[in-house]
């Protein structure tokens, strides 16, 4: 991604909206990693993965001229189909494991992963975004439960199981997350309404 | 429940966007956003935001298996063997849409011209019988574009494969050429292709016992020739019509 753009995006998605496969050939080049690394968060699966990352191209190349450069960035509208596609794969698949790998190693080895991972992902982004700082008015508590719902696509009677706290606690502490991401990105001046 | 009030509607599209809007809320929240544009200005500048929260993943490279499914599912024409059981109808749907049925005649098409102009192309057996090739295959790339060219006699038991344009086969595999019989039977090998040029395949049997029920050839990366009785590992690379001239 260090020499495209987003500007080179929208400009390739408005080829490929008209059926050219060099441009769409261009956008998957520049972000496929990207978006598998994102999809990979969610399924913990690398072929699961893979393979909603192909359907999300599927999707890309067929909806291409539903792209509005206007409501979003190019970026942030293929995400949101790679982690749409992933959550419903994630909500899709998530009886049957539950079902299979109930008490073995992968189980606790997933837990565990499920406890530290997400964290440092957002840890990182908030650095990244120069928003560290600022969102250092966070409980660790609040950042479990943002990073549980935007990395793993759990919703919240899913991270109340998963750190043992009250429904009501979660729902409050990912809308204090998500009130404070808000504060902190208007700040550096990322998507203020 | 009115779910445009500003406040109520921000509430409703953070959730949303951070999917853990779920169930009979979300679906309602979707109707809402079918019909107003205000719902889907607020959904756009959550999922801004939270795209934020991408931005730490990191990046994890996938296979080159995974775009050149892209090209076979987006771009090459549907392979004979991809529908295990085909529905009543679904030869005519197929028929007319367009894609299959051009497809078949330009195939036919540029095979004529190409054999009319190159008749060597398929004369480089001995000219026992005086006859041209009776059937012919012509494969093509993703892009649609004419990469083999393979011909063989009625009666003959070797098959011609001429190389349109050059291919690049990874190190360490074969291009393996495949007959897709009709009705979605079993590919079966006919032999591996070079990457440029010419060669030919000997047939186990003649062209007219091999290929009477197969109206599709294709070809696959394989890790060694392919034996009777093996099926495609990879996916088709290239794919085209197998046509029976005279």
């Amino acid at each position: 991604m260090a020499t495209t753009t987003n500007d080179d995006l929208a400009r390739w998605l408005a080829r490929v909206a008209m059926h050219d496969r060099a441009a769409f050939e261009q956008v998957y080049r520049a972000t496929c990693a990207h978006l598998l690394g994102v999809a990979f968060r969610i399924l913990n699966q690398r072929e699961r993965a893979e393979e909603v990352l192909q359907e999300a191209y599927m999707n890309v190349w067929h909806n291409a001229a539903g792209f509005n450069a206007a409501l979003a960035s190019p970026m942030t509208w293929l995400i949101n189909i790679v982690r749409n596609k992933a959550i419903d794969a994630l909500r899709s698949g998530r009886t049957e494991r539950a079902a299979t790998v109930a008490l073995d190693d992968e189980a606790f080895e997933v837990a565990d992963e499920s406890r530290a991972q997400p964290q440092q992902l957002l840890e990182d982004s908030f650095n990244k975004m120069k928003i560290g700082t600022c969102m250092a008015g966070l409980s660790a508590s609040q950042r479990q439960a943002l990073a549980l719902a935007y990395y793993r696509g759990m919703v919240h009677s899913e991270i109340a199981e998963s750190i043992g706290a009250p429904l009501g606690t979660v729902k409050a502490w990912v809308r204090r997350g998500l009130d404070r991401l808000k504060t902190c990105l208007e700040a550096v001046g990322v998507a203020s309404a | 429940m009115n779910y445009l009030l500003p406040e109520r509607l921000d509430k409703l599209a953070r959730e949303y966007a951070l999917g853990t809007l779920q169930g009979r809320a979300r679906r309602r929240f979707e109707r809402v956003l079918q019909a107003s544009g205000a719902a889907t200005l607020a959904v756009g500048v959550w999922q801004e935001r939270l795209a934020t929260l991408a931005v730490g993943v990191p990046p994890l490279q996938p296979g080159e298996g995974v775009w050149r499914g892209l090209e076979q599912r987006l771009f090459a024409p549907a392979p004979a063997v991809a529908a295990p059981s085909p529905s009543r109808w679904s030869w005519l749907v197929a028929l007319l849409s367009g894609r299959s049925l051009g497809g078949a005649l330009a195939g036919v098409f540029l095979a004529v011209l190409v054999l009319r102009s190159q008749p060597g192309l398929i004369g480089a057996e001995p000219h026992v019988d005086g006859l041209p090739a009776s059937y012919v295959g012509l494969l093509t790339d993703a892009t649609g574009k004419p990469t083999v060219l393979a011909s063989s006699r009625r009666h003959g038991r070797e098959l011609t494969v001429k190389m349109l344009q050059p291919i690049t086969v990874p190190a360490g595999q074969v291009a393996q050429l495949w007959a897709l019989p009709k009705d979605g039977a079993a590919p079966f090998p006919v032999g591996v292709v070079p990457a440029q040029g010419t060669a030919k395949i000997a047939l186990p049997d003649s062209s007219e016992k091999l290929f009477f029920t197969v109206p599709r050839l294709a070809v696959s990366f394989e890790p060694r020739p392919a034996a009777a009785g093996d099926r495609p590992g990879g996916d088709f690379v290239l794919s085209g019509h197998c046509v029976k001239l005279w």
